[in-house]
């Protein structure tokens, strides 16, 4: 229960950012407005209003929630257990991304693969080895050869046919 | 008229033309399934290849690619909840949740049937009521369509779970996404930053997967170092003349939604997927298994979805107007042939119109062998275990969301939504109603300051029509009856 009323209140304390910091930074307001409703900052004040209060309402009266465990609800104690996993789910995830300047996207794909594989329990290496570097392949084939869309292939872009 | 006809069966009735339109269908299905390829994307990829054929064979490769398309974005949305197309998302809600249960062909086998006769459906009313759903639909201005907007995020509260006031958060969440870009009217930036990526805005495809597919991964490899359960479904059996007949009423229902609004320029399939899934849930005496893997879900999602296929054709050919994309492509290819859709080709090109049509009621049909014949072979992708499908669906994803706009942010886009998405799912947010909302959020906006635009600011012009009026009346029933069911079921808040 405490935990839903502290959602309650990062939600109101999230419109009431949007609304006073947000919006004022993030939206140009041109001179010759001719109605309050064509501002462009109309909409996102109304919403950030809204989350406000919804964010009050949740404090208040948090309610009833799906008790769908599988769904990831679940209680503070577990989900400290899962930060390890979690960062390192994150960290691959990152770590493929910002390798994609550099490498291109099929080799860290395959290398994405094979760790994620690797770290979710699956240790017929050979499968592990042939999907990692097949499935990259193949997307990369359809996606440059019958899409026509280049996908970056890094330092390997001399070898690009 | 008989002279017309045999004209046109002539000119339809060639191998080239059977086989194309077959190819077209398929590759759509193809297409459709892979998140990252859109339709309009396969459409356009299609087009240079019509240059060189005859006009009516050039135009039923576009007018398959575009129903399989249709069809297609349902597959990888049931099976690993990465919808192939906004539209298919609605599929995701009950889809997903039967793939989990086990019955994953079933899911795909409904979805089907209710994609094909919708489809069906779709081209019959394209045949018979061209002319008078082009003239309805041309009484749809702004205000018109921001009623109906309106109507249709009445929606959120059926998806919301037990917490509404959540959902109601989550859908707040999803518009303000909505707003992020260049302002409509005064073109000033909104939450951009000084980052040019997000001028345009997010993009559709990235937010989509982010939201739904990355959160169950991340969850999944998350749950590894504390509970390693490895949970492996099965295909499960098709559905069968039973499921569809306990289907029919959502089935049907969506197809005429479908046409409806397909038959509105500037609407597509996501609307209307989304308001007869809505229906669906308001009438079903299943009501209650919505969301949590209800057949009828399925079914009455995909039929909103694939119903607007035929009825998009109509403001194309009636009256020369593309209704989206897909058919703006299209209207391209027909000039490219040196033709002009409108009234006047009713007149010079009547065997050719009817040809088309003849096309069009033939790709229902093959749709419907395409999905039989693979969906006993695409099934089997539940029954592989996540710790393979997980990381080989991950890679796809981000190859997917490279491949929209080629660019390197969607792909970031892609993983940070991921990340937002798990979050809500830890904090019990659902995300059905982030995703309507991020949707239907900028056709409201829009809708809502044009017609300020056309008042000069007076609100009188939401009521200004019988149209508006009448979807104000059915979003206040709406409401009124999800209150009270929700009065009996649970408490407001929940």
């Amino acid at each position: 229960m405490i935990r839903a009323r502290l959602t309650g209140v990062g939600v109101a304390l999230l419109g009431l950012l949007i609304f006073t910091v947000l919006i004022p930074l993030g939206i140009d307001q041109p001179g010759n407005v001719e109605h309050t409703a064509l501002a462009p900052d109309f909409w996102p004040q109304i919403i950030a209003g809204a989350m406000m209060v919804l964010g009050a309402l949740l404090a208040i009266r948090p309610g009833p929630d799906d008790d769908d465990d599988e769904d990831g609800g679940e209680d503070s104690g577990r989900w400290l257990h899962r930060l390890p996993g979690l960062a390192a789910a994150l960290g691959t995830l990152f770590g493929f991304y910002a390798l994609i300047p550099s490498l291109g996207m099929v080799v860290p794909g395959a290398a994405l693969i094979f760790v994620l594989m690797a770290f979710g329990g699956e240790r017929r290496w050979l499968l592990a080895a042939a999907v990692a570097a097949g499935v990259p392949l193949l997307l990369y084939a359809f996606f440059v050869h019958v899409a026509g869309i280049p996908i970056p292939l890094g330092v390997f872009e001399t070898l690009r046919g | 008229m008989s002279e017309h006809l045999l004209e046109a069966l002539s000119l339809f009735l060639t191998f080239q033309n059977v086989a194309i339109l077959f190819l077209g269908v398929l590759i759509g299905a193809i297409v459709g399934a892979i998140p990252g390829m859109t339709t309009p994307m396969g459409v356009a990829l299609a087009l240079p290849f019509t240059f060189t054929m005859q006009p009516v064979t050039g135009i039923l490769l576009l007018l398959g690619i575009y129903k399989g398309g249709l069809y297609g974005g349902s597959i990888t949305a049931i099976l690993i909840k990465a919808p192939g197309t906004p539209a298919a998302s609605c599929t995701v809600l009950d889809g997903y949740p039967l793939t989990r249960k086990g019955e994953a062909r079933k899911a795909l086998d409904i979805a089907l049937y209710a994609s094909c006769f919708a489809d069906f459906v779709s081209n019959l009313s394209l045949i018979l009521l061209a002319g008078l759903l082009a003239g309805f639909a041309l009484k749809f201005g702004p205000p018109e369509f921001f009623t109906l907007i309106v109507f249709s995020l009445t929606i959120i509260a059926g998806v919301s779970g037990r917490n509404l006031v959540k959902g109601m958060a989550s859908a707040a969440l999803g518009l303000l996404f909505a707003t992020i870009g260049l302002d409509m009217v005064y073109g000033t930036n909104r939450f951009i930053f000084d980052n040019w990526n997000l001028m345009g805005g997010l993009s559709f495809i990235p937010v989509l997967i982010g939201l739904f597919a990355l959160p169950e991964i991340i969850h999944y490899f998350a749950q590894k170092l504390s509970a390693v359960r490895e949970t492996t479904t099965v295909s499960g059996t098709g559905a069968g003349m039973a499921d569809f007949r306990r289907c029919f009423k959502s089935i049907l229902r969506g197809s005429l939604i479908g046409v409806v609004l397909g038959a509105i320029p500037g609407i597509g399939g996501a609307p209307s997927a989304f308001l007869s899934y809505s229906e669906a849930r308001r009438t079903s005496p299943n009501s209650r298994n919505f969301g949590k893997g209800e057949l009828e879900g399925v079914a009455a999602a995909e039929a909103g979805n694939n119903g607007v296929a035929g009825a998009t054709m109509i403001p194309l050919l009636a009256l020369g107007v593309p209704g989206d994309v897909i058919t703006a492509v299209i209207l391209g290819a027909f000039m490219i042939h040196g033709l002009r859709p409108g009234p006047v080709m009713f007149v010079d090109n009547l065997p050719m119109i009817y040809a088309l049509f003849i096309g069009i009621m033939l790709s229902s049909a093959y749709l419907l062998v395409i999905g039989k014949f693979s969906i006993r072979a695409i099934s089997r992708i539940s029954e592989v275990p996540n710790r393979i499908l997980y990381p080989v669906v991950l890679v796809f994803c981000l190859f997917g969301s490279f491949a929209i706009n080629h660019s390197m942010f969607d792909v970031l886009m892609m993983v940070l939504m991921g990340c937002v998405g798990y979050v809500m799912m830890l904090l019990r947010f659902p995300a059905p109603p982030f995703l309507i909302a991020f949707i239907l959020g900028p056709l409201l906006e829009d809708n809502f300051r044009q017609s300020m635009i056309l008042s000069e600011g007076g609100l009188g012009i939401l009521v200004r029509s019988g149209i508006c009026w009448f979807f104000w009346a059915l979003t206040l029933l709406s409401l009124v009856l999800l209150v009270r069911s929700r009065k009996r079921n649970i408490p407001l808040s929940g």
